[in-house]
């Protein structure tokens, strides 16, 4: 316990960095995967093969060698932390799941829902947006619920770049106290702190959503 | 004034000529009833006329504007051209006054409290104002296809495009929707253009019947003369066919 | 009010659950650390006639992974080999050494939990560490320095002292500390091995790599842009490593590096590895005594 007093604002700063960088990359991940299942879907050959190479690429490339391109090779021309370098490799590797599970919401969707709303004069667009996401996200709920948890799991990627985190800061209290085992202990810990609620959080959508379907 | 019109139409699905050479003309305020086997084409037709299908070969011109032609704005035609489906298509997570309203809210810009007006008096037109906060799923069959016939009604169309209705009704529903279409074919402003196996349906309010097989236009008749006397040998054989169901 | 009811155990379930899993891993390690404290290395050593030896695989001239035989070299795995052998002449036994690769972050841990009997891992000497573990004699002079770009402009540590200026640290490494005391004012990022600091570098995410000038002349042999700059910052000697009290197995490997120091042995090694570094004389690394 003396080794959690001793480190505690060590211990939060790598938790302030862990929940910030997962919730950018949890809201960037959702509107990226949200557009490339779109383009999935849509009738344009062009749109369906981009958002197909986009998700095949950062679905099948590991996220070590995502996030070090970006702190190693993006940054020689835009200039970026291992903190924003780790964040957006995060947000484009998870974006390329929740583009699977919101495409498989949206194909789950019968036709007729796109069709009534286009032969009721809305757009594309609109009827995605009104009609059909609505659906689609309530169908892919359990699916993203579990990409999320994910993605909070693998911010730890940010420790390889210097991302500050709560697994770089581990790593360093580790190093230095010498008890590497009590000091991972603590590191799962303050994960739980933010996956436990989420998950919770995600299964209590899961019924609501239910009880009104 | 014509508010349709097929000229040499073709349409295929892949190497399946579904449409042949269709030609076809409907007159503003015409009720017209599109009858035939299945599989000859017919659902495929109504379709092609606010671009559900697209046509490969020849002119259809709705409301002045030829669909074939790439630079026409196909959601500006649905805004005049509504449709009714064989299962609805009602959105299921909108109730049923939402349903009504949401069109006329996004696509015409319908100011709120007026929207609302609107939609209440069509569904009390329908007869379901009392379902007006209910959603999709709490209705049955035929209150769902009277809430599609208010919502496509909603936003004011020339015309209004039904495919086949009634088709996946329980008998008993029926009468109720076919209520609701004739008192729709009694104003004489909107074309409609029907596909249906309702022949006392087509009898009573059709100008014209449209016999199809095999992806053609056979028989295109007044529906008196159609019924009496149908020219078609085939048309002859389909009547009595549906006619001893 | 039953589903309210049964959503609460639920939560409760998980959190007992969680917290069940927590305290059962607290004690396993205490136990696993309870159970260590009776071990003696060097009856252990004695008994399997081997000394299983924690080395680096990621650090050029100390312990390299050579990709080829799958086998660590460098100066650390030497020294091993030479201190086993002469151990097992000091108490009459044929003794072999083996290697198991250990990073920074990890080779404390092991060593406490039994799964090597000692460390040749460029381990400096401090005051913390000794406090955990026990150490040898000092086997090599290292200091820590720093590895700028050529033409970075950048001469000694205070030229780093800026707010704009980042140097790049290696976790499990005291190098962070000093920096703090030399140049408070630089940030310093810590990565997780040299491979990683040196990419770091070139990718300009920092303006130096500091750690001691051994594994810097090393890494300055394979990128013959960067140079070793402004001299050793501290003196943090190297020294092998072992779990606490174990004056049995210390005081063998001191008596081993005393042998190996009059006999030759050492500074033939020392020829062996840092005869050919540039920037390094090699000779004031020789001990003479």
């Amino acid at each position: 316990m003396s080794l959690f007093e001793q480190n505690f604002s060590v211990f939060l700063q790598g938790f302030g960095h862990t929940l910030l960088a997962s919730i950018f990359a949890l809201v960037g991940s959702l509107i990226l995967g949200t557009i490339f299942a779109i383009m999935q879907v849509t009738n344009s050959r062009t749109a369906r093969s981009i958002g197909n190479i986009y998700v095949q690429v950062f679905r099948n490339i590991p996220l070590l060698i995502i996030t070090l391109f970006f702190y190693l090779a993006v940054a020689k021309v835009i200039k970026m932390t291992g903190f924003t370098a780790g964040t957006i490799a995060l947000t484009l590797y998870t974006s390329a799941f929740i583009a699977e599970s919101v495409r498989a919401g949206i194909l789950s969707i019968e036709a007729g829902q796109m069709e009534g709303a286009r032969a009721n004069g809305l757009t594309f667009g609109q009827a995605m947006r009104v009609i059909i996401l609505p659906q689609a996200f309530k169908v892919a709920i359990p699916s993203l619920g579990n990409q999320f948890i994910n993605l909070v799991k693998n911010s730890s990627i940010l420790a390889f770049v210097g991302g500050l985190d709560l697994m770089y800061q581990g790593n360093i209290v580790a190093a230095n106290s010498f008890d590497t085992f009590t000091t991972y202990i603590i590191i799962g810990l303050f994960y739980l702190v933010i996956t436990l609620p989420l998950s919770y959080y995600i299964q209590h959508l899961e019924h609501k959503l239910k009880k009104n379907a | 004034m014509s508010m349709i019109e097929f000229k040499n139409v073709q349409k295929y699905y892949g190497d399946f000529h579904a449409l042949h050479d269709i030609n076809l003309k409907i007159d503003a305020g015409e009720t017209v009833v599109l009858i035939g086997p299945s599989g000859s084409g017919k659902s495929t037709l109504i379709r092609t006329v606010n671009g559900l299908e697209e046509i490969e070969d020849g002119q259809l011109i709705v409301d002045g504007q030829d669909l074939h032609d790439p630079k026409t704005d196909i959601n500006k035609i649905r805004r005049d051209v509504g449709m009714v489906f064989q299962h609805f298509n009602l959105y299921n997570n909108k109730t049923a006054l939402e349903n009504i309203m949401l069109a006329p809210r996004l696509v015409l810009g319908r100011e709120e409290a007026e929207n609302k007006r609107i939609a209440m008096e069509l569904l009390e037109k329908v007869g379901l104002a009392d379902k007006a906060n209910n959603m999709p799923s709490a209705l049955s069959g035929g209150q769902k296809q009277r809430i599609a016939i208010a919502r496509s009604l909603a936003m004011k169309p020339k015309a209004l495009l039904f495919d086949e209705p009634t088709s996946a009704l329980d008998p008993e529903m029926i009468g109720d929707v076919l209520d609701v279409m004739r008192d729709i074919a009694k104003d004489s402003s909107m074309t409609l253009l029907v596909v249906t196996h309702e022949m006392g349906f087509a009898k009573a309010v059709a100008d014209r019947v449209i016999f199809m097989a095999d992806g053609r236009i056979l028989e295109d008749n007044s529906t008196a003369s159609f019924f009496e006397n149908p020219r078609e040998p085939r048309a002859k054989k389909f009547l009595s066919q549906v006619e001893h169901h | 009010m039953e589903k309210a009811k049964k959503r609460r155990f639920g939560l409760i379930a998980t959190i007992i659950l969680a917290l069940a899993i927590v305290l059962g891993l607290f004690w396993a390690q205490q136990t696993v650390a309870h159970n260590a404290k009776h071990q003696d290395t060097l009856t252990r050593v004695k008994k399997s006639g081997k000394i299983v030896w924690g080395t680096k695989a990621d650090t050029k001239l100390f312990g390299l992974m050579d990709t080829k035989t799958g086998q660590s070299e460098g100066f650390d795995v030497d020294m091993a080999k030479a201190v086993t052998k002469q151990i097992g002449k000091q108490i009459g036994e044929k003794l072999t050494p083996s290697f198991v690769t250990v990073s920074t972050a990890s080779k404390i841990q092991l060593l406490k939990n039994t799964n090597i009997d000692g460390v040749f891992g460029v381990m400096t000497i401090t005051p913390e560490r000794a406090k955990i573990v026990d150490f040898s004699q000092p086997y090599f002079p290292a200091g820590q320095s720093l590895l700028v770009k050529k033409d970075s402009g950048i001469k000694s540590v205070n030229d780093l002292n800026d707010p704009s200026k980042t140097v790049l640290v290696v976790v499990g490494t005291t190098a962070a500390q000093n920096i703090k005391k030399f140049a408070p004012k630089a940030k310093t990022i810590a990565l997780q091995d040299y491979a990683s600091a040196m990419q770091a570098l070139k990718a300009g995410q920092g303006q130096a790599i500091s750690t001691d000038n051994a594994i810097l002349y090393g890494l300055a042999t394979e990128n013959p842009d960067y140079q070793v700059v402004g001299g050793t910052l501290t003196n943090g000697p190297y020294g092998a490593a072992f779990d606490h009290d174990q004056k049995p197995m210390v005081d063998q490997v001191n008596q081993a590096i005393n042998t190996m120091k009059k006999n030759g042995v050492y500074n033939q090694l020392i020829k062996k590895w840092f005869g050919q570094v540039p920037g390094l004389d090699w000779h004031d690394l020789e001990v003479h005594e």
